[in-house]
C-alpha cells in the first residue's frame, strides 16, 4: 500500500498537458486544414475512423469498472478506479459526434442513392437522432454510475481538483445511504452494459455497415462492441502500466493484478476473432454474392488483402501465441507494447472496413499522412480527457489495502 | 524411512500460522514432509516456493493434439464420400479449423485432467501418515521430520508457532513402521 503522492515539480507536471495539447493542436491542424480544402472527404474519413476508435476504447474501458462492480470482484479494486478516467472522454466523444454531422455528404455515399426500401431507416435525420438518442443514454448510464462509485469509493473526501471538492461538500452536506448507493450503483452498472451493447451496435450498424448499404450481417453489431472491449481494455492495462512504471505516480499494481487483466484481454482478443470468424463462415457457406462481395473485395483483393492479414496477424495470432506465455502478461513494458500494437490494428481494422467504400479501384493502400495525423489528435484529447479526470480525482491512484484483498 | 528419523505432525489453526511455520522450517534443519491444507491458498503455497506446475504443458500438448486430430479426422472422414456440397472443396478450410478448434478444447482439457491426476500422484488409496480428518475442515497441517535425537526441538518449534502437535507415539504405534502404511485415523 503506498498512500503518498511524491511531490512533482510544476514544470514536470506541466509536462503531460503540454504533449496532450500537442498532440491535440496537431491532430486539429491536420483535420482541418485538409477539411476545408480539396481533400476534405479524405479528413472526415479519417475523422470517422479515429471517432470510432476512441469512442470504443472509452466505452470499453468503463465497461471494465461496471463489468468489476457487477460481480463484486475484488482482485480489481485499482484497476476499476482508474477505468472510471475515461467516462471523462464521454462528454468530449459527444461533441465529436455532433462534428461529424457536418461532414455528413463526405461520410455516407448512400445519401441521393437508390437504397431499395432501406430509406426508412438508412436518412440522415434519423440515423444521427436515433444515435444521438443511444450515445446520451450511454454517456448518462456512464456519468450517473461513476457519481454512484465514487461516493462509495471516497466518501465525503474533497481533496483534489475543483469538482472533487464541490461532490465532497454536496456529499457532506446530505449523506447518502450507503446501502442505497451500492444498489444503485449496480442497477446502473447492468444498465450501462446492456445500453453498451444495444448503442454499440447501432453505431456499428449506422456508421461502419450502411457504408456499403447492400451488404449485411446481422451478427457485426456484436462484433463491433466486442471489439470495443478489447480495445477498452488494452487501454486500460497501458494506462496502469504506464502510471505503475511512473516514477511520479503513487499508483502501483501487484503482478497478480497485471496477470489479470492480461488474462481479460487475452480472452477478449480470443472472442473478438471468435465473432469475426462466426460471420464469416456463415458467409464463406451462404456463397450468396450480396455477402461474399464484401469479404472478398478486403481479404482477396489487392490492396486490401494485406492490410487483412496483417490486421489478423497482429490483433490475433501475434497477441495469441505471445500472450499465451504467463510471465509476460506481468511485464508492464511488454504490455504496453502488446496493447499499443493491438489499438494500432484495430485501427487499420476500421480502415479496412471503410476504406474500399470510399476509395474505389485504388492499387496500393490509400493511407497518407492525415489519417495517422487525425488519429493522433484523437489520442491527444483521450489522453487530455483521462489526465483531467485523474487531476480532479487524484484518490483513483492511491492504492488503498482493501483493493489489495 | 530410515527408523532414525521421527516425523511430527504440526496441526495449525489459521493460513498464517501455517504459512509462517513452512517459512519458518526453511531456516531449520528440520525437512518438510508435507502441507495439508482444507482450502487453496494462495499464501501457502507462496511459503512453499513450490516449483512451476507442469501441468500447463499437457494441456497445451493435448491442444495442438487436438486441433491435428479433429482436422484431420473431419478431413479422413470426408475424403471416405468425396461428396461435394455447395461447390465447396472436399477439405474445405474454413469448415474444418471449427471442428479442429472444437477437438483442440477437448483434448486440451483432457489433457489438463491427465497432467493433474499425474502431476498430483492421483489416485491415493491410502491415508498419508498421520493425517488428520480435519484438515479437510478447519485445521492446517505440516508434516515435518528430523533425526530422533531433534525431535524434542521439532516439537518445541512448533508449540512455538502455535501448534497442536500429533506424533507416531500418539498413534501407539511401534516406532519404525513404515510411513505408507494402509492407516485409517
Amino acid at each position: 500500500m503506498n498512500t503518498n503522492v511524491p511531490s512533482s515539480s510544476p514544470s514536470r507536471s506541466a509536462l503531460p498537458v503540454a504533449l496532450c495539447s500537442l498532440l491535440t493542436a496537431a491532430g486539429l491542424v491536420a483535420f482541418v486544414s485538409q477539411a476545408v480544402g480539396e481533400n476534405a472527404a479524405r479528413a472526415w474519413q479519417s475523422y470517422l475512423v479515429s471517432f470510432l476508435l476512441f469512442s470504443a476504447i472509452a466505452h470499453g474501458a468503463v465497461l471494465f469498472s461496471t463489468l468489476m462492480h457487477v460481480v463484486r470482484a475484488r482482485w480489481s479494486g485499482p484497476l476499476a478506479s482508474l477505468a472510471e478516467a475515461f467516462t471523462s472522454f464521454f462528454p468530449v466523444s459527444l461533441i465529436l459526434f455532433f462534428v461529424l454531422f457536418i461532414g455528413q455528404k463526405h461520410l455516407f455515399p448512400w445519401i441521393g442513392h437508390d437504397l431499395h426500401g432501406k430509406e426508412a431507416w438508412l436518412n440522415v435525420p434519423f440515423l444521427f437522432s436515433r444515435d444521438m438518442v443511444g450515445l446520451l443514454l450511454l454517456y448518462g448510464l456512464g456519468m450517473a454510475y461513476l457519481y454512484h462509485a465514487l461516493w462509495l469509493k471516497r466518501g465525503g473526501q474533497s481533496s483534489g481538483g475543483p469538482l472533487s471538492q464541490w461532490l465532497g461538500r454536496r456529499w457532506r452536506g446530505h449523506p447518502p445511504e450507503r446501502e442505497r448507493y451500492q444498489r444503485r450503483a449496480t442497477v446502473l452498472a447492468m444498465l450501462y452494459m446492456f445500453v453498451f451493447a444495444v448503442v454499440l451496435s447501432l453505431l456499428g450498424y449506422d456508421l461502419v455497415m450502411s457504408m456499403d448499404p447492400h451488404w449485411y450481417s446481422t451478427l457485426f453489431g456484436a462484433y463491433s462492441f466486442v471489439k470495443a472491449i478489447y480495445v477498452g481494455f488494452g487501454a486500460l492495462i497501458i494506462t496502469a502500466a504506464v502510471l505503475h512504471m511512473s516514477r511520479r505516480s503513487a499508483f502501483t499494481l501487484e503482478s497478480s493484478q497485471f496477470h489479470d487483466i492480461g488474462k481479460l484481454f487475452f480472452a477478449f482478443g480470443l472472442v473478438w476473432a471468435d465473432f469475426f470468424y462466426a460471420q464469416f463462415v456463415v458467409i464463406w457457406y451462404g456463397n450468396i454474392s450480396e455477402e461474399t462481395a464484401y469479404v472478398i473485395e478486403r481479404t482477396m483483393t489487392a490492396p486490401w488483402n494485406v492490410l487483412a492479414w496483417t490486421v489478423l496477424a497482429i490483433c490475433f495470432i501475434g497477441p495469441f501465441l505471445i500472450l499465451i506465455n504467463k510471465r509476460i502478461k506481468t511485464i508492464p513494458a511488454a504490455m504496453i507494447v502488446i496493447c499499443s500494437v493491438v489499438i494500432v490494428g484495430m485501427w487499420l481494422e476500421h480502415f479496412l472496413l471503410l476504406g474500399p467504400v470510399f476509395h474505389h479501384h485504388v492499387e496500393t493502400l490509400p493511407l497518407s499522412w492525415i489519417d495517422p495525423a487525425v488519429a493522433i489528435g484523437f489520442l491527444g484529447l483521450l489522453m487530455a480527457a483521462v489526465l483531467f479526470y485523474l487531476r480532479q480525482f487524484p484518490m483513483a491512484l492511491q492504492n488503498r489495502l482493501e483493493d489489495h484483498r | 524411512m530410515p527408523t532414525d528419523r521421527a516425523s511430527i505432525m504440526g496441526i495449525f489453526s489459521t493460513e498464517e500460522q501455517t504459512a509462517s511455520a513452512i517459512r519458518g522450517l526453511r531456516n531449520t534443519a528440520f525437512k518438510l514432509e508435507r502441507v495439508h491444507s482444507p482450502i487453496p491458498s494462495h499464501t501457502i503455497a507462496d511459503a512453499l516456493k513450490l516449483p512451476k506446475s507442469k501441468v500447463g504443458w499437457f494441456t497445451l500438448a493435448g491442444g495442438i493434439t487436438g486441433f491435428f486430430t479433429g482436422f484431420l479426422f473431419a478431413a479422413f472422414t470426408a475424403t471416405r464420400w468425396s461428396l461435394i456440397v455447395g461447390g465447396k472443396p472436399i477439405v474445405a478450410l474454413v469448415p474444418f479449423v471449427i471442428v479442429g478448434f472444437e477437438f483442440t478444447i477437448l483434448f486440451a482439457v483432457i489433457g489438463n485432467v491427465l497432467g493433474l491426476i499425474s502431476q498430483a500422484r492421483l489416485p491415493r488409496f491410502e491415508t498419508a501418515d498421520l493425517y488428520d480428518p480435519r484438515f479437510t475442515g478447519h485445521k492446517f497441517g505440516i508434516l515435518a521430520s528430523c533425526s530422533t535425537g531433534e525431535k524434542s526441538g521439532l516439537r518445541h518449534f512448533f508449540e512455538a508457532k502455535g501448534a497442536e502437535i500429533k506424533t507416531d507415539d500418539d498413534l501407539k504405534e511401534p516406532a519404525g513402521k513404515t510411513v505408507r502404511g494402509g492407516r485409517t485415523t
